[in-house]
């Protein structure tokens, strides 16, 4: 087997063994086997309780949300035909949390059912503006253009959330740790209500694999081989905007997972986009519960929330990217 | 960009022979046979329209708020320190009017100086992480409570500011400075750094989260004195370098090429006015918190009013001014009983402004801008 065909295994293993790793790890260590043994049997000991009814929910929100974002990122790489997109840093995920802000700050939503379609609105609006922006003028949607348009609706964004958080402080309260990106005390509710969007977007993205391949030659090219240009952008961009709502409504805005697990999958596997998408979610995955069990560990007992951690993890990512040859031009 | 169309105002011509014509739109004063100064008349005469515009908007916002306080009495109680509107107009008021000038100011100029060397309309301290690098550091110092006299503010702020903007610098250079490099490392450091900040957010009590969150936005509420007086003092300081810095810019509006063929050691100029900038930035946001867009807008307000082809220094410092006193007129009287942080409406203001910029292409680097 070529290391190439190693990649699908190992990254199984790497998700699996961080999943367990988050079950496991905490201010209270939880040993292996009771770890095993609270998934298999439930119980009613300390150990299992911990297990199943904390770290159980936050982990499988994690999982979720970080395979999410993982293939919104590659999706949007893509599309924008820009090796720097992610969704944070288009403000997909700023625009989600100003919807969420609204709804919380008007008593509109409480929860996750009510915030995931008020970040989908606004995830929508901010991928519809901000791709239309940088589209225009001289040169495209460059990454430079993208990245200050991104920067613009962010800073628009939080504006506006300070207006609504400055006149209720039971608002901030709610929000501010929500804002962080954090996963800690979600219920085991959160995942099943992510779902449909979860799948609904991932369909959309994934059946427009073979268009995303196409695009990346060219949109002429794309074109004279028969695919749909406008058709795949559109679709593999509500796609990606639905994953991005989906888990920016469960964890708050994560920055930077979507930025760099597509450049690693690419460089794991070959095979276009059929390949790199699922590979994606793998690594997404595993990159985001990795980064809140380190967050758990970094400064115990106290928690750093993951998103915090993934920006810390991720900028450094992007210094180097930025500085490739011909990354930006 | 209209930099390479028109050459800047007065070259060589211009200052040989006494009262020979600088060129359409300017003119040479010679006060003393070894001093001559080029004045372009609109922006002169700009400057001017806008010292009065501050002194009209400074005025009516000594006036305007919760209670009204008319024109003469106002007068009244600065001339004579005392009576009935003393607390209201002299020691409210009147504080956080000057704060906010000299705020603006500070920001409007640094605004044109990072442009000026990014030769970028969209560059601006807080797109390269300065006002980021400033807010983290000063948000630390509040929640460690490492430092808490209102003096050392500003030199925390100054030194945070001044971090983030090297450590872009220094990431961003790889065989030379290319400004597109540059604004993307900025962008990815300040969402490094905010994302500390939120980590202190969450870490803190409640109470101390809704005040740093204040801070965050930038507001000159509860402000005063205590800030301004560090900020006026780095301002005294930087004067000279100001001056210096009027006549640099001039040239690096150019391309590099030319600039350096015109014997400008362009390397050292840009270093020397993004440090100007990053300090002038800094101690703004050390004493007003991070107050968005006014130096990204303020620059390219003032350029367009004054048609020069470079972005004017006193009349961006006029505007910033202008600009950020007026909108803290705004956002203390729109809601009557709720004041909305004035960091917050610029955002809203200057991101939309900041969009439609980068809709018309300005954003496209231009080649040469290495």
């Amino acid at each position: 087997m070529s290391p190439k065909h190693l990649a699908w295994p190992a990254a199984l293993l790497t998700v699996a063994a961080i999943g367990m790793l988050s079950l496991a790890v905490g201010t209270r260590a939880v040993p292996l086997s009771a770890v095993f043994d609270a998934l298999l049997h439930g119980g009613g000991s300390p150990d299992a309780l911990v297990v199943r009814s904390l770290r159980l929910p936050r982990t499988e929100v994690g999982l979720t949300a970080g395979a999410a974002l993982g293939v919104a990122g590659a999706a949007l790489q893509a599309v924008t035909r820009n090796p720097l997109a992610d969704p944070g840093i288009l403000g997909l995920s700023q625009g989600a949390a100003a919807g969420v802000v609204l709804a919380i700050g008007f008593g509109l939503a409480n929860g996750f059912g009510g915030y995931v379609w008020y970040a989908f609105a606004g995830a929508v609006v901010a991928a519809c503006l901000v791709y239309a922006v940088a589209a225009r003028g001289r040169g495209g949607a460059s990454p430079v253009k993208l990245a200050l348009a991104g920067t613009a609706l962010s800073a628009m964004t939080a504006g506006a959330t300070t207006v609504v958080l400055t006149s209720s402080s039971a608002t901030l309260d709610q929000f501010r740790f929500w804002q962080v990106g954090a996963l800690s005390g979600r219920d085991a509710d959160t995942v099943v209500r992510m779902l449909p969007f979860l799948v609904a977007g991932a369909v959309l993205v994934l059946a427009c694999a073979r268009g995303l391949d196409a695009l990346a030659l060219g949109d002429e090219t794309a074109r004279a081989l028969g695919h749909r240009v406008r058709l795949v952008r559109g679709a593999a961009a509500l796609g990606a905007t639905l994953l991005t709502a989906a888990a920016v409504a469960a964890a708050g805005p994560i920055a930077f997972v979507g930025l760099a697990v597509p450049h690693l999958a690419r460089r794991l596997v070959s095979g276009g986009h059929r390949a790199v998408l699922p590979l994606s979610a793998l690594l997404g995955a595993a990159l985001l519960v990795g980064a809140d069990v380190a967050g758990r560990v970094v400064r115990a007992p106290a928690e750093v929330p993951a998103g915090v951690m993934t920006a810390l993890v991720g900028v450094p990512v992007l210094v180097v990217l930025v500085r490739r040859k011909g990354a930006v031009a | 960009m209209k930099t390479g169309r028109r050459r800047a105002p007065g070259g060589a011509a211009g200052l040989e022979g006494g009262a020979a014509p600088a060129g359409r739109g300017s003119a040479v004063l010679r006060p003393h046979p070894r001093v001559s100064l080029l004045l372009h008349r609109r922006s002169a005469a700009t400057a001017v329209t806008l010292l009065v515009l501050l002194a009209t908007v400074m005025l009516a916002s000594a006036c305007l708020g919760q209670t009204y306080v008319s024109p003469t009495e106002v007068w009244h109680t600065l001339r004579t320190g005392s009576g009935p509107h003393d607390l209201v107009v002299g020691e409210l008021r009147v504080p956080r009017i000057v704060l906010g000038a000299l705020v603006g100011a500070a920001l409007g100029v640094a605004g044109a100086l990072v442009q000026t060397v990014t030769r970028n309309p969209l560059a601006s301290p807080d797109v390269i992480g300065v006002g980021h690098g400033a807010a983290a550091a000063t948000v630390l110092a509040l929640a460690t409570g490492a430092v808490s006299s209102p003096g050392a503010m500003p030199v925390v702020s100054v030194a945070g500011g001044l971090g983030a903007a090297a450590l872009v610098y220094v990431l961003a250079w790889r065989r030379g400075m290319q400004p597109s490099r540059f604004v993307l490392t900025g962008v990815g450091i300040g969402v490094a750094l905010s994302a500390v900040v939120q980590l202190y957010l969450t870490d803190s009590e409640l109470e101390a989260a809704e005040q740093v969150k204040l801070w965050l936005t930038g507001s000159l509420n509860g402000r005063g004195w205590e800030q301004a007086g560090p900020l006026t003092a780095v301002l005294l300081l930087c004067l000279p370098a100001l001056v210096w810095a009027s006549r640099a810019v001039r040239p690096l509006g150019l391309d590099p090429d030319t600039a350096a063929a015109l014997g400008v050691r362009v390397d050292r100029a840009r270093l020397g006015l993004t440090v100007l900038g990053v300090v002038l930035a800094a101690t703004a946001t050390g004493a007003a918190g991070p107050i968005g867009f006014v130096a990204l807008t303020a620059p390219q307000l003032a350029r367009r009013i004054t048609r020069t082809p470079q972005l004017p220094l006193l009349c961006s410092a006029l505007t910033g001014a202008v600009v950020l006193v007026t909108a803290d007129l705004a956002a203390r009287t729109m809601v009557p009983p709720l004041e909305i942080p004035v960091g917050a409406l610029t955002s809203l203001v200057g991101g939309p402004y900041l969009l439609w910029l980068l809709g018309r292409g300005a954003a496209t680097f231009r080649r040469g801008a290495r």
